[in-house]
């Protein structure tokens, strides 16, 4: 059986890569600099997003069997691609940074009146480590699980409150023209550039059932999702969006119209914690394979062991920090995304258009070469395995 | 070899070590010494009279040189003669019911198969009770098994396989499929693994279970076991594998995916719209089995904000001065609640109402009237320990996972169940074996077997085999379903 993930499966992860950093602090932080025009600029990001998604299938179909390494010397040149795997490492460090401490902040908010941060690292590491060492076919397994529950437990959140809604909280519309669009989208990009992940899934992807409607069906439901919820966030609170720190629980507490979270609500936001372990243990993955190619690595052992110690090290950092989020606010941040999201894949499209046919023309029989040697050493290995085993018995 | 009535019995015998249920009969047959050797207990000794003994002393043709020739072809008229060239094989047979002929001067042993199945009726397994539909069981004999396998598949396609297991008790093991629908490569990795299988006896099927898992201290069951032949032929029909053993009225199916355990086999003999609704009941049933009580613990605890008013306002004042804590309290009862079904499971039948009536009215009613334990806690426990036996073959399993909800709800609260309830989805996405993932066709995702998994399609519309289990592939569609359309 391969250890591939399916077509539908990386569907799946780039849906919950869309939504998930968009729900928590996201809409509140936005209105500082867009207000009511905030849900336009995540509108246009995701809409960018998703084009840039076909893009990156695009370079995928072309190394079906080598790994972001290969492909990035192959078009960029061992130097070029070095430095963009730094990029790409650092994007990592901060999706995981933010989503660890939201997660962090967010339960503390809605469950507990106080949570140690050491109780509350200490499973989320064994659950990350645990997924991390499984690889990304398993979190993309637990990701087509999970997935149906939070778009539904989504939607109940927006069928309860839409009725509070007030659509004049919208208007007016580009009254400052459009240049607090342009600054809140570059501000904010840390929290988009959602498809970088799937970088570290070149040569795992399995395209044999490919189906471009699926991907299709779900980039359009995340970004439907993403929309209702700023819709309903930004109607329901208007001018007291910023203090709401968490859109979905603060949502959630609006609808029920008590000072808690009341019925099924609670069950929605608990759903959203599961969401975000899983992201996590997504972009920590990805966090090991970047380590694993830039140091030349083959076991996963220590990049798993520095990634886990990464995320203690942010949650005991956090504690002493008042708001992690304006980390996330910096220039340099930004920069960091625009730079592995945005550029990095057109240089990589170029590279390889430049490369001139004979090269890849190599490129592609070095490609399928290497899928069938991988394909024998893994039998040989295993025939070496079952014969270690069959000496050992006798 | 060389066969004298007399030596070869002695020697056999002896190797038999004297055992005293091993009998012998001599026979003059035209001038020839006849010995007949046999296990008094395994054998039909009424059979043996009517098809052995009395055609021998009873036969006055002529008899020509070759004896044993004559024997074979003239005299016994049992269905089968089996001929043994030595006397270790020889015993190999006498252990399994045959009774041995050993002639004089011949360079052959004889035997007949004579044995004597003693076995309990065909019931209805307790398990795996239908309210409609075949309600047969197997029992302990493989042959009887066997017979009722065939009784329903009267096909060429199907293979019986049968190997001895154990150095001491020889148990007979059989491996039943479909050729043209198993998958080849299943079927040789299984009867691989259990020829390579060394142990001194096999009593019971799941004893080869953990010779025949991959994950072998996993909590989670990993091999099917079913009671009934309807059930064991669906399976094979689906491309699975079934494994029988001798004194074991349980079969194996391999491979074996989660979704199984929330299949009945009432399921296919009812109206689909119903069995959706039992199936989702079902999987509903099974979280209140393994996380209600955590939740529970974890709501009281921590979180007893999130609970709507009215609904608090009922827990405290049905939880005030109760002495111990919530955690406590659900541990107390689950602890109690496992300790009873022990001991009703192994009480003689007669003590078992009276046990019933201790535990529940007494235990259960007078812990509540002294103060100890809440009603919403004995309501959580009656109704997780209710729902457990859903799905009774993982009963075990999720007694297990309920404690450890109840530990972590406990220690963490609702985050600690969410990660828990990750964390076990996640160990089951890995659980692939005998190439079946573990928890398809949810995850991964197979549209060909949604067809099976919550909803049921009608029986005509489900044209394919399911593509979770791993089956040939080439032989996807179920036979006559194009004539059932027609």
């Amino acid at each position: 059986m391969t250890l591939k993930v399916n077509y539908r499966q990386l569907s799946i992860l780039v849906f919950m890569s869309f939504i998930a950093l968009k729900f928590l602090a996201l809409p509140s932080l936005m209105y500082l600099d867009s207000e009511n025009m905030s849900w336009i600029v995540a509108l246009v990001i995701m809409v960018i997003d998703g084009l840039y998604v076909f893009l990156l299938l695009d370079l995928m179909r072309k190394c079906k069997h080598r790994n972001i390494l290969d492909f990035m010397t192959a078009t960029l040149g061992p130097v070029m691609s070095r430095v963009f795997l730094v990029v790409l490492m650092l994007k990592y460090a901060l999706v995981i940074a933010n989503i660890s401490k939201g997660l962090e902040f967010f339960v503390v908010e809605n469950f507990y009146e106080k949570l140690n941060w050491v109780v509350f690292v200490l499973p989320l590491l064994l659950l990350t480590g645990f997924m991390v060492y499984k690889g990304v076919r398993n979190i993309a397994r637990v990701s087509e699980i999970i997935c149906w529950a939070i778009i539904f437990g989504c939607l109940y959140l927006a069928v309860k409150s839409v009725m509070g809604v007030e659509p004049l909280n919208f208007l007016p519309l580009f009254e400052d023209g459009v240049t607090p669009l342009f600054k809140s989208g570059f501000n904010h990009l840390s929290w988009f550039g959602s498809c970088t992940f799937m970088f570290m899934l070149f040569g795992k992807v399995d395209f044999s059932r490919e189906k471009i409607g699926q991907m299709i069906k779900y980039i359009v439901c995340s970004i439907l999702l993403v929309m209702l919820i700023f819709f309903i966030f930004f109607g329901l609170f208007e001018a007291t969006a910023p203090i709401h720190t968490f859109a979905i629980s603060d949502i959630s507490q609006f609808s029920s119209g008590h000072s808690s979270i009341d019925e099924l609500s609670w069950l929605v936001v608990a759903l959203w914690v599961t969401a975000q372990a899983v992201q996590l243990a997504l972009y920590s993955y990805c966090m090991v394979e970047t380590i694993k190619a830039l140091f030349n690595i083959r076991s996963n052992t220590f990049p798993i062991i520095f990634v886990l110690l990464y995320i203690f090290l942010w949650s005991y950092v956090g504690e002493m920090t008042v708001r992690l989020e304006r980390v996330f606010l910096t220039p340099y941040a930004s920069i960091v995304t625009l730079v592995a999201q945005y550029v990095l894949p057109w240089l990589m499209l170029i590279g390889y258009g430049t490369m001139g046919k004979a090269k890849r023309q190599q490129f592609e029989m070095s490609t399928e070469q290497n899928a069938k040697e991988s394909l024998q050493n893994s039998k040989n290995n295993r025939a070496k395995t079952a014969k270690a085993v069959k000496n050992e018995k006798a | 070899m060389k066969v004298s009535a007399q030596d070869t019995t002695k020697e056999i015998q002896q190797k038999l070590h004297q055992s005293s249920d091993v009998k012998t009969r001599s026979v003059q047959f035209f001038g020839t010494s006849v010995s007949l050797i046999y296990i008094a207990d395994i054998t039909d000794t009424l059979l043996m009279n009517n098809s052995l003994v009395f055609p021998m002393v009873s036969f006055s043709n002529e008899v020509s040189r070759d004896v044993v020739k004559e024997l074979k072809d003239k005299v016994l008229s049992n269905h089968e003669v089996n001929e043994f060239e030595d006397v270790k094989g020889a015993i190999d047979g006498l252990l399994k019911g045959m009774t041995l002929i050993l002639v004089d001067g011949a360079d052959k042993i004889l035997a007949c198969d004579m044995e004597k199945i003693t076995t309990r009726a065909v019931m209805e397994p307790p398990t795996s009770v239908v309210i409609k539909g075949p309600r047969e069981g197997f029992t302990e004999s493989i042959k009887y098994n066997f017979a009722l396998i065939r009784k329903r598949v009267r096909t060429d396609d199907l293979v019986v396989k049968t190997m001895e297991i154990g150095e001491l008790t020889k148990t007979q093991v059989g491996v039943v499929y479909f050729n043209s629908v198993a998958d080849k490569k299943i079927v040789d990795a299984i009867t691989k693994k259990l020829k390579e299988i060394k142990i001194d006896g096999v009593l019971d099927a799941h004893y080869l279970i953990s010779y025949l898992q991959r994950n072998k201290h996993s909590l989670f069951k990993q091999i099917g076991d079913v009671e009934k032949p309807d059930i064991l032929v669906g399976k094979m029909l689906e491309g699975r594998v079934g494994i029988l053993v001798d004194g074991s009225p349980i079969a194996l199916t391999l491979p074996f995916v989660l979704i199984e355990d929330l299949q009945n086999s009432d399921d296919y003999y009812s109206q689909p719209i119903r069995v959706a609704f039992v199936r989702i009941l079902r999987l509903i049933g099974v979280i209140c089995a393994v996380v209600l009580p955590g939740v529970y613990v974890a709501l009281e605890i921590y979180h007893y904000k999130i609970l709507p008013t009215q609904f608090l306002v009922t827990i405290m004042n049905t939880t005030q001065g109760i002495p111990f804590s919530p955690f406590m309290e659900i541990l107390f009862l689950v602890l109690l609640f496992e300790i009873l079904y022990e001991a009703n499971l192994r009480m003689p039948q007669y003590f078992g109402m009276a046990m019933s009536i201790v535990g529940a009215l007494i235990l259960g009613e007078t812990t509540v009237n002294a103060g100890l334990v809440s009603p919403p806690a004995v309501m959580i426990v009656a109704l997780s320990g209710i729902t457990f036996y859903i799905i009774p073959s993982q009963a075990a399993q999720f007694s297990i996972l309920r404690l450890c909800a109840i530990v972590i709800g406990a220690c963490l609260g609702l985050y600690g169940m969410m990660i828990f309830c990750v964390f076990i989805l996640s160990y089951l996405s890995n659980f692939d074996s005998y190439k079946s993932a573990y928890l398809a066709p949810s995850a991964p995702y197979i549209e060909n077997d949604q067809q099976d998994l919550f909803k049921r399609a009608n029986i005509a519309e489900m044209k394919k085999r399911p593509k979770s289990i791993s089956n040939n592939r080439k032989n996807n569609i179920r036979r006559g379903k194009d004539d059932a359309q027609s």
